[in-house]
């Protein structure tokens, strides 16, 4: 019984692409978790890496000589049919700094999920997000638009986790 | 109790190659001992050395390797070869995770405890679907009511 990506819930898609090595070029994530609570936060994926892959023999070789070993992460958020404020992003937001305070991250993706359109706050506060550390991706299953956050991590986003892919987005939203 | 397992064809093959090489070299010096150096025949008798090491093979396959993962609502048990490796109750465990191994093949990993006490199960040695048996795994884990699809795939025919 496999499993039909065309019935497949967005996340679900989403974290197959993960699972499969979808991040391996900037990042390699070796734990998922499902449901993972963080205070009164409920993250539908979980993921925990390093910016150091394992590989076998050469290419364990040259990542243990040449690529530094900064722990990474990845969250996404399912929002559903509820409606996408921009306090629920703001609250997601903060938890995940401090996550990323306290267990030490260089950096950490955080995706939003939504049945719905996205409403323009947000798409105003995610695109205008620039702090380094912490990229965003906002994405509607509806619409199939994509909002990717002002820095570099936020653009890998949309490069290297294939988000646009997930959605089937045939019209992207640039910055 | 409802089963995962799936032969392992490199593991399986890496156990049977030397010793179809070994029963070929045993086969070609009866051959020679017989004096039946050439024809159909010849070929014949050594082409027997597949199924003699692949026989021998998949018995050293199956006492050491084989991996079987039992399970019901309650418990589990991963058995290696004729070795029961891990065992446990499901609500003895806090969280879920699948873990990439060195190979790039999805595991299941069991917390007793936040980033504490963990047992790993090689779902990815079996025909396991790795995102269906950890849902399945969480929710009996959490203590809801496991969703009735079984996570059992269907091996390739």
């Amino acid at each position: 019984m496999k499993s039909s990506s065309a019935n497949e819930p967005a996340v679900d898609q989403f974290e197959s692409r993960l699972i499969r090595g979808g991040t391996r070029l900037i990042a390699d994530l070796t734990e998922f978790f499902r449901d993972y609570r963080v205070d009164d936060t409920t993250f539908a994926i979980y993921a925990r890496g390093s910016t150091r892959n394992k590989g076998f023999l050469l290419s364990r070789f040259f990542a243990w000589t040449v690529l530094p070993n900064y722990s990474v992460s990845l969250f996404c958020v399912d929002e559903g049919s509820a409606l996408l404020t921009t306090e629920k992003v703001r609250k997601s937001v903060d938890t995940v700094a401090r996550i990323t305070k306290d267990e030490d991250l260089k950096w950490a993706w955080l995706v939003f999920f939504s049945n719905r359109d996205l409403p323009p706050p947000i798409v105003s506060f995610i695109s205008r997000y620039d702090k380094k550390e912490l990229g965003l991706a906002a994405a509607s299953t509806s619409s199939r638009q994509v909002v990717l956050s002002n820095n570099q991590v936020g653009r890998s986003i949309g490069r290297q986790l294939k988000l646009r892919k997930t959605e089937g987005s045939d019209h992207t939203w640039k910055n | 109790m409802e089963k995962l397992t799936k032969t392992q064809i490199p593991i399986l093959a890496s156990y049977s190659m030397p010793l179809v090489l070994l029963s070929a070299f045993a086969i070609n010096a009866l051959l020679v001992a017989f004096q039946i150096s050439g024809g159909p025949l010849r070929l014949l008798l050594l082409a027997g050395s597949f199924p003699i090491g692949f026989v021998f093979g998949r018995l050293i396959y199956t006492r050491r390797s084989h991996i079987e993962i039992q399970f019901d609502n309650s418990t589990f048990r991963v058995i290696k070869g004729s070795k029961e490796v891990v065992t446990g109750f499901w609500k003895s465990y806090r969280m879920v995770s699948l873990v990439i191994d060195q190979f790039g093949k999805p595991n299941l990993r069991l917390y007793e405890t936040k980033e504490g006490e963990h047992v790993d199960l090689p779902i990815s040695r079996t025909n396991a679907e790795p995102q269906r048996f950890r849902d399945y795994a969480q929710s009996l884990v959490t203590g809801q009511r496991p969703r009735g699809i079984s996570p059992q795939v269907a091996e390739a025919a």
